[in-house]
C-alpha cells in the first residue's frame, strides 16, 4: 500500500516536531510547514492526504488556508487550536473542516482522529453496503451480522449495549429519555432510581467515541436523553 | 445715506419735535371733540329750523297766538255772535295790539281763519293778496284745523286742543328772509356760526389726530429700532410694568372724571385752560408710558420687569429653598399653619357677611374660600401625582432599569430637587455599572487571550512528557520524574480551562439559553457517567426522587457542568465507605438537586471562602484539582436565574441548586 502523508501546519515548531513524531510511530510520510501560504505550497508540491492545521499563524491563518484549500481539494483536514469558543470550532467545521481539536491536546486522541479521517478518506465507499446496513458518519450497523463499526474496525459490545445501539440508530437523530431507552431495550417498565442505562451509555461512548467526553456519534443531550447524531 | 437718514431720524430734535406734535394734536384732537359735542345739534341738523330751541319757541308763539285769538273770543262768543263782517275792525281790537303782544316776534307770521264765519286774522300785510300761499312756502310752514295737521315743524298737542271741533283753521310760519330784533333771528344767526364752527373743529380735530398718530408712530418706531442694550445701559432702572399700568389707568379715570365734571357747564375760557393743561398731562403720562412699553419689550423685560414677576419668581425660589434640606419641615408647618390661618379668616368672613354683620357680599365670600382652597388642593395635587411618578422610577431603577425617563416636566417645584437628586442617581449608577461592566469583560478577554498564550507552550510539555515516557528511560527516577511532569501537566490544563470558564461564567460572558431540563433524567445521566469513579471511590449513591416529572428552565450544558463539578468533588472529597444522597425536589417555583456527602477531612472553611476562592485567591489550594469547581457551578447557577446554597454541619457537605420551573408559556 502506498504510503499516506500528512501535512502538519503550525507556528510552533516544538509542536510541528511532536506531531512528526507520532504520525511517524503510525506509519506515516509527514510534510511540514510554519505558515498557511507554506502549507499551501506544500499541497501543491507534495501528495498529501491528510492536513493539520493551526489557525493563528502569519502570513494566512489557518481558516483562511482552509477556504483556499476546499476550492479544488477534497482531503481531510483537522484544525487544531488554542481557541476553544464554541464560535472558533463552529467557524472552522463551517468553513471546510472536518474535525476540531483544541489545545492542548492528547497527542493519542489526535492519532486516534488522524487515522479515523484517514480511514474514511482513503475507504472512498469502496465497502458495499449490504442491506440491513444502518451508516452515519464512520459509525456502521450491521444488523445481519450484528455488528457495529467504526471506521471500518469492528467493536465488541455486550448484548445490551448492542441492544441500545439499534435502538439509536433505527431511531437516528431522535432524543430518547432513559425511561424510553430502557422500556425499549429491556422490554419492561422503568422505575424510578434506575441509572443502568445511562452508566451502559457510557460505556458504548468508551467503546466507540474517539474522545468519550466530547462524543460524535452518541450524545448526550442533557435533562432531556440520548441520540445518536445523524451525518 | 442710510446711516446718514437713521442718524437723522434719531436726533433728539426730530424726537422733541414729535413728542411737540403729539402734544399739540392731542390736543387738538380732544379740543376739535369738545368743540363739536357743544355744537353738535347745529352739526346735525341740515337748516335752523330744525334745531331744538327754534322749535320750541315757534310752538310757544304760536300757543300764544292761537290762544290769543281763538280762546278769549270765544268766552265772549255770545256777544259777539251778533257782529257783521263790516265791524271786524272795531269788535276785535285785538288784530292790531299783536304787535304789542309779541314786540319781539318780527319775523312770525299767522293767519287764522274761521271756515264757518270766513272771519280771520293775520298780522300779515294788508296787500298780501295770498296770505295762505305765502305762509305755505315758508321753510317752517304749519297747518291745522280741529281735524288735521299738517306743516314742517312738529307743535305741541296742547295747541291743537285749542282747536278741536271747532270751525277754525290756523297757519304759522317764519317769514324768511328774517329781520334782525326777534329771538327767530337769533337762533338763525346762531345755527350758521355753530355750523360753521363744528365744521370748523371736526375738521382741525381729524387733521390733529392724524398728525398725532403720525407722530406716535414715528416715535415708537425709532423705540423699536433702538438696540436693546444701548436702551438698558440709557435707563438701566424703571418703575414696574404693572405698577405704571396700573399708575397710568388711575390717572386716566382721574382726568376723565375731571374732565366730565368741569365741561358738564357753559364752557369758558377758564374751563378751556384747565382741561387743556389736565389733557396736556394726559397725553405726556401716556406717552411715556406706551414708549416705556415699547422699550420695554424691545429689550424683552416687558413681562419681567413686573412686580407680579418679581414676586411670583422670588417665591418660587423661596419655595424651592424651602422645599430642599432641612428647612423642608420647618416650613412644612408653617405651610399649614398659613393654610389653616387663611382658611378661618375666611370662614369667619363667609359667616359674617351671610348675618350682615360686615358690609360683603356671602356669594364672593364662598367663592373666595372654594377659590383658595382649590387652588392649594390643585398645588396639594400636583406633588400627589408626581410623587407615583417618582417611586416608580426609584423602583425601576432599584429593579436594574437605569435608563428608565424621569419626566421633569410634570414634577411640582416642591419636589423637583428630590427628583434632580433620583437623576443624579440615575447617572452615577449607570456609570458604575458600565464602568464595571467593562471591567469585567476586560478581564474576561485577558483571561482568554493568555489562556491562548499558554495552551501552545503547555501542548508541547504534554506532547513531549508523553514522547519522553515512551523512550526507555535507564533510571527509575528520571521515569518517576516524568510521572510528576505529565500529572502536573494535566493539572495546568485543568486549571487553565477552569480558569477561563470560571472567568466567563462570573462576568457573565455566556450564551445561556433557556430549555426545558428534566432533573431526574439530568441526575441519572450525571450518576452515569459518574459511576465508575464513584465505586472507584468506594460510596454508596442514593437518589431520592419525589417527583419524576420536575423539569426546570436552564441551559443543558450548563446544567451537565454545575452537576459534574459538584460528583467531582464528591467523589474527591467524600470518606471512603459512607453514603452520598441526592435528593430531587420542587418547593415555590423552583426546582431543585441537593447533594449531601461526608467530608473525609474536616471542613475549616466557611461556605463563602469555598465559592469565592477564586475571587479571594488567598487560601490554600487543594491538591487535586482547580478548587474552582463551586465558584463556577455558583455562578452557572445564579446566570440560569437560579440558587446555589452551601451547607457545611460538622463532616456533612449538603450543596442545593435551585432553578426556576420550566412553565409552558
Amino acid at each position: 500500500m502506498e504510503r499516506l502523508n500528512v501535512l502538519i501546519c503550525d507556528d510552533d515548531t516544538a509542536i510541528v516536531d511532536a506531531l512528526e513524531i507520532y504520525l511517524k510511530q503510525e506509519g506515516y510520510g509527514v510534510e511540514k510547514a510554519y505558515t498557511g501560504t507554506q502549507a499551501l505550497q506544500a499541497l501543491s508540491e507534495h501528495e498529501i492526504h491528510l492536513i493539520l492545521l493551526d489557525i493563528m499563524m502569519p502570513e494566512l491563518d489557518g481558516l483562511s488556508a482552509t477556504i483556499r484549500i476546499r476550492e479544488d481539494r477534497n482531503i481531510p483536514i483537522i484544525i487544531i487550536s488554542a481557541k476553544s469558543e464554541d464560535t472558533d470550532k463552529i467557524a472552522g467545521l463551517n468553513f471546510g473542516a472536518d474535525d476540531y481539536v483544541t489545545k492542548p491536546f492528547n497527542p493519542l486522541e489526535l492519532m486516534a482522529r488522524v487515522k479515523s479521517q484517514m480511514r474514511r478518506y482513503t475507504a472512498l465507499g469502496s465497502i458495499a453496503l449490504k442491506n440491513g446496513i444502518l451508516k452515519t458518519g464512520g459509525l456502521e450497523l450491521d444488523r445481519e451480522g450484528k455488528e457495529v463499526r467504526v471506521d471500518g474496525e469492528i467493536i465488541r459490545l455486550t448484548p445490551i449495549e448492542y441492544g441500545i445501539v439499534v435502538f439509536l440508530m433505527e431511531n437516528m437523530g431522535h432524543v430518547f429519555s432513559i425511561a424510553q431507552i430502557y422500556e425499549q431495550v429491556w422490554n419492561e417498565p422503568s422505575y424510578a432510581a434506575e441509572n443502568t442505562v445511562a452508566v451502559h451509555i457510557r460505556r458504548i461512548r468508551e467503546k466507540i467515541e474517539i474522545n468519550p467526553r466530547e462524543p460524535k456519534y452518541l450524545k448526550v443531550v442533557w435533562g432531556i436523553g440520548y441520540k445518536i447524531e445523524k451525518y | 445715506m442710510d446711516i446718514k437718514l437713521r442718524n437723522i431720524s434719531y436726533s433728539s430734535g426730530a424726537k422733541l419735535l414729535a413728542i411737540i406734535i403729539v402734544w399739540l394734536g392731542f390736543l387738538g384732537t380732544m379740543g376739535g371733540c369738545i368743540l363739536w359735542l357743544d355744537n353738535r345739534q347745529a352739526a346735525n341738523a341740515s337748516s335752523y329750523t330744525e334745531t331744538y330751541s327754534f322749535q320750541s319757541t315757534f310752538s310757544r308763539t304760536l300757543y300764544n297766538t292761537v290762544e290769543y285769538y281763538l280762546a278769549v273770543p270765544d268766552e265772549d262768543n255770545t256777544e259777539n255772535t251778533a257782529g257783521d263782517s263790516a265791524s271786524e275792525d272795531d269788535n276785535w281790537p285785538q288784530v292790531n295790539p299783536i304787535d304789542d303782544r309779541f314786540p319781539t316776534m318780527v319775523n312770525f307770521v299767522y293767519y287764522v281763519r274761521n271756515t264757518e264765519t270766513g272771519q280771520w286774522w293775520s298780522n300779515l300785510d294788508a296787500e298780501e293778496t295770498d296770505p295762505i300761499g305765502f305762509i305755505q312756502k315758508q321753510p317752517s310752514t304749519v297747518f291745522f284745523n280741529g281735524r288735521t295737521s299738517d306743516g314742517n315743524i312738529a307743535i305741541m298737542e296742547d295747541i291743537k286742543g285749542l282747536i278741536t271741533d271747532r270751525p277754525y283753521e290756523v297757519y304759522a310760519a317764519v317769514a324768511e328772509p328774517l329781520q334782525p330784533g326777534d329771538a327767530f333771528y337769533d337762533y338763525y344767526v346762531d345755527f350758521n356760526r355753530s355750523k360753521v364752527l363744528s365744521q370748523t373743529a371736526s375738521t382741525v380735530s381729524i387733521i390733529s389726530f392724524f398728525l398725532m398718530a403720525l407722530a406716535f408712530i414715528y416715535l415708537i418706531y425709532i423705540t423699536l429700532l433702538r438696540d436693546p442694550e444701548e436702551i438698558k445701559t440709557q435707563r438701566p432702572v424703571r418703575l414696574y410694568t404693572d405698577v405704571h399700568t396700573l399708575l397710568v389707568a388711575i390717572a386716566a379715570v382721574l382726568s376723565l372724571t375731571i374732565g366730565v365734571r368741569t365741561s358738564m357747564g357753559i364752557p369758558d375760557i377758564v374751563t378751556f385752560v384747565f382741561l387743556a393743561i389736565v389733557l396736556s398731562l394726559d397725553i405726556f403720562i401716556g406717552l411715556f408710558y406706551v414708549l416705556s412699553m415699547a422699550e420695554q419689550i424691545k429689550t424683552g423685560q416687558i413681562f419681567t420687569n413686573s412686580l407680579i414677576y418679581k414676586l411670583g419668581s422670588v417665591l418660587k425660589g423661596f419655595l424651592r429653598l424651602a422645599f430642599q434640606g432641612k428647612v423642608f419641615k420647618v416650613w412644612m408647618l408653617i405651610l399649614l399653619g398659613g393654610y389653616g390661618f387663611i382658611n378661618g379668616l375666611l370662614f369667619i368672613l363667609c359667616e359674617q357677611s351671610y348675618y350682615g354683620f360686615i358690609n360683603g357680599n356671602f356669594l364672593f365670600m364662598v367663592l373666595l374660600l372654594i377659590a383658595f382652597n382649590a387652588g392649594v388642593v390643585y398645588f396639594i395635587a400636583r406633588s400627589l401625582v408626581a410623587l407615583p411618578q417618582i417611586m416608580e422610577a426609584v423602583k425601576e431603577i432599584s429593579a436594574g432599569n437605569l435608563d428608565y425617563p424621569l419626566d421633569s416636566a410634570i414634577i411640582p417645584v416642591s419636589l423637583s430637587a428630590f427628583a434632580e437628586d433620583i437623576h443624579s442617581l440615575q447617572g452615577g449608577l449607570k456609570k458604575a455599572v458600565a464602568i464595571a461592566v467593562k471591567g469585567e469583560r476586560m478581564k474576561t478577554d485577558l483571561i482568554t487571550n493568555v489562556s491562548h498564550d499558554l495552551k501552545t507552550p503547555l501542548t508541547s510539555i504534554i506532547n513531549y512528557v508523553d514522547l519522553l515516557k515512551k523512550e526507555k528511560l535507564e533510571n527509575e527516577r528520571a521515569a518517576e520524574y516524568v510521572n510528576v511532569l505529565e500529572e502536573k501537566s494535566d493539572r495546568l490544563k485543568q486549571l487553565i480551562e477552569d480558569l477561563v470558564e470560571a472567568s466567563k461564567a462570573s462576568s457573565g460572558n455566556l450564551t445561556i439559553t433557556g430549555e426545558k431540563v428534566d432533573l431526574h433524567e439530568l441526575i441519572m445521566q450525571a450518576c452515569g457517567e459518574y459511576e465508575a469513579k464513584i465505586q472507584q471511590a468506594q460510596l454508596a449513591l442514593h437518589i431520592n426522587t419525589a417527583d419524576e416529572t420536575i423539569a426546570v428552565r436552564g441551559d443543558g450544558r450548563h446544567m451537565w457542568r454545575i452537576a459534574e463539578n459538584l460528583l467531582s468533588n464528591v467523589v474527591k472529597y467524600s470518606m471512603p465507605h459512607t453514603r452520598v444522597y441526592i435528593d430531587i425536589a420542587s418547593d415555590d417555583g423552583y426546582g431543585s438537586f441537593t447533594i449531601k456527602n461526608i467530608s473525609a477531612f474536616p471542613l475549616n472553611i466557611s461556605p463563602e471562602q469555598l465559592t469565592e476562592r477564586f475571587v479571594r485567591g488567598d487560601e490554600s489550594r487543594s491538591t487535586d484539582g482547580s478548587g474552582l469547581g463551586l465558584s463556577i457551578a455558583q455562578s452557572l447557577t445564579t446566570l440560569q436565574g437560579g440558587e446555589f446554597q452551601l451547607e457545611i454541619d460538622g463532616d456533612l457537605f449538603k450543596v442545593t441548586t435551585a432553578l426556576p420551573l420550566w412553565t409552558e408559556e
